[in-house]
């Protein structure tokens, strides 16, 4: 065994690896992700509601805000409010027939929802530019990050990274996030929406109306996802509905079997976990061509998370008596 | 989006003590469940007076359960009315007649497993501003004042139900007894006036089950609750219940006092296995 390791030209390329840049996109990335998976994190650590759709929302606000801004010729900073407040309406409407089918159900029906919403974007080439997609929609925000440029490099950092004041505003809206939902989930309406996730009916013999609350649950799961197209409109500058494929939510749940359920923060962890591991691998030198390290990349991935099912099943942020107490 | 308009309870707030005065705080007229073509309640007719404790019995497959089912929201109708305190309840949502004051518990236990002992209780409290996201955001103070009453009244009932000890270990950590009386303390916590049990001495050891009768006793003298509760087994409620409803395949058929239900020849025939 020991004679086969030197054999293996297994290294890191230490260079490429400690690129600020790369980690920078990385960060963007997992950002990203945080903020996605919080959304999911309400609506399944937090309300036992399985919503498979969450790509589809955040394809509703990155297509809302393009199309406010583009054909509307709405101002960038009024078209995200309008753009969260659509996407919410649109999880009201889907929610009001689907959040009253059972677990397996509801996840079927907020897939498909997801999908037909993408394959609709890819046909309305009219209002959503089809496979073609929307751009130009940022220009508001390059005058933001240039400006951020600009204090970075007063602050002494000569020739930033071009990417950094988008990976320091994601982080920053990220974080807010976090601890905006923490203080929610302590309050008494936080404890409502676990009362539902343990027991529907118990939560309704004590006069909780529970579709209610789960409407709320997926509405605010449904503005989270718009708030992370935003981000990956801004990060790729452009808008496609390959974009939002239904991987997307899957990847989405990895992080939060990584993080763990029931734990905001542990989103976060979970993210930065999942995007390190998925991209640092490319740096390592093995004898694989590109396309075999992408296959590598999922291979490890799952690996990854059948260790973790095995030996930690609760995740990295979760609770092991609750996860025990749950069935 | 979620509560009804509704005024503040204060914390101390005591009903006067009053025995059964005779006058129904629930009614049933003619109620009707099927499920295809089973007529699981098949036209139930009965009242509960105000005060009283009162028995449903009946043997197994009677239709007490979804009798119960059906009078708290949680199975739609298929005919016939109710009224608790002279307001309709049927086609009402389960969580509009809890907040009426007409609170259930379950045949199986629902302890939510995953939230500790007091949550349990603290959940169950009503009028807690704070269960609405904007009053969570804007009103603060109401909510954290809220909280800290729900708080005591949430440790003297566990106190009263010797369940202190638990009151920071998950609700799925409890055995069978004692989540009954979890259940049993937090229907409290939602200040009934009727509290409807479903076969509460299930499953607990006897002891258990007279320190439970005890409490409803009390309850009712302290606190004016009137209680109905559904039992399988007629000797547990001779001694306890002041009335006494007898369900069979679906309908009412007796209801009276104790010792003239225990008279009633249909009675007798319904639990010989008799044709009722």
């Amino acid at each position: 065994m020991t004679e086969l390791v030197p054999a293996l030209p297994v290294a890191v390329d230490l260079e490429a690896f400690t690129s600020l840049g790369f980690w920078t996109g990385v960060g963007i990335l997992a950002g990203i992700y945080t903020i996605f998976a919080l959304g999911l994190q309400v609506n399944v650590g937090f309300t036992g509601i399985f919503n498979f759709g969450q790509a589809g929302f955040m394809a509703i606000g990155a297509y809302s805000m393009a199309i406010l801004v583009t054909d509307a010729d709405l101002s960038f900073w009024l078209a995200l409010p309008i753009a969260i407040l659509i996407t919410m309406l649109f999880a009201l409407l889907i929610g009001l027939p689907a959040l009253r089918l059972r677990t397996d159900y509801l996840a079927i029906a907020t897939i498909a929802a997801a999908e037909a919403l993408r394959l609709f974007a890819l046909n309305a080439r009219d209002l959503t530019g089809g496979a073609q997609g929307l751009f130009g929609f940022d220009d508001s925000w390059d005058g933001v990050s240039d400006s951020i440029l600009n204090g970075l490099e007063s602050l002494g950092w000569s020739n930033p990274e071009t990417l950094f004041p988008l990976f320091l505003v994601v982080w920053g809206v990220a974080i807010l996030l976090m601890f905006a939902l923490t203080f929610l989930q302590k309050s008494p309406w936080g404890r409502v929406l676990r009362a539902v996730r343990e027991d529907e009916d118990a939560a309704r013999a004590l006069g909780k109306n529970a579709f209610a609350y789960k409407l709320q649950s997926l509405a605010i799961a449904a503005a989270l996802g718009a708030i992370a197209g935003f981000f990956l409109a801004l990060n790729l500058r452009f808008i496609i509905p390959d974009e939002f494929l239904p991987i997307f939510t899957f990847l989405g749940y990895a992080v939060l079997i990584l993080g763990g359920l029931a734990s905001y923060f542990g989103v976060a962890a979970g993210a930065i976990v999942f995007w390190t591991l998925f991209e640092g691998l490319r740096f390592l030198e093995l004898p694989f061509d590109e396309v075999q390290i992408r296959a590598l990349q999922f291979i490890v991935l799952g690996l990854v998370l059948i260790l973790l099912m095995a030996f930690r099943p609760q995740g990295m942020f979760g609770n092991r008596q609750e996860m025990v107490l749950g069935d | 989006m979620t509560d009804a308009p509704s005024q503040p309870v204060a914390a101390d707030e005591r009903r006067p003590a009053r025995e059964s005065n005779g006058r129904p705080i629930f009614a049933a007229e003619g109620v009707v469940k099927r499920f295809g073509g089973i007529r699981a309640v098949d036209g139930a007719t009965m009242s509960v007076r105000e005060g009283s404790i009162t028995a449903l019995i009946g043997p197994n497959g009677a239709g007490k359960t979804t009798f119960f089912n059906v009078i708290t929201g949680f199975y739609r109708p298929d005919g016939g009315r109710a009224t608790f305190q002279s307001k309709p309840v049927l086609w009402r949502p389960p969580y509009a007649i809890a907040r009426l004051g007409m609170v259930r518990t379950f045949q199986i236990t629902k302890a939510l497993s995953r939230m500790t002992v007091l949550d349990n209780m603290m959940l169950a409290a009503p009028d807690q501003p704070g269960e609405r996201l904007a009053n969570v955001v804007f009103r603060p103070a109401s909510s954290r004042r809220r909280e800290r009453e729900v708080r005591e009244q949430a440790i003297e009932l566990l106190e009263i139900f010797n369940l202190t000890p638990l009151a920071d270990d998950y609700a799925g950590t409890l055995s069978g007894g004692q989540r009954k009386l979890l259940e049993l303390s937090r229907a409290l916590m939602a200040r009934p006036q009727l509290l409807l049990l479903d076969e509460p001495m299930a499953g607990i050891n006897p002891t258990l089950g007279r320190r439970l009768l005890d409490h409803m006793q009390r309850l009712r003298a302290d606190e004016g609750v009137t209680f109905l509760f559904i039992e399988h087994d007629m000797e547990v409620v001779m001694n306890h219940a002041d009335r006494v409803v007898v369900m069979a395949e679906g309908r009412v058929i007796a209801d009276g006092e104790p010792h003239e239900v225990r008279k009633d020849q249909a009675v007798i025939d319904a639990y010989l296995g008799g044709t009722a």
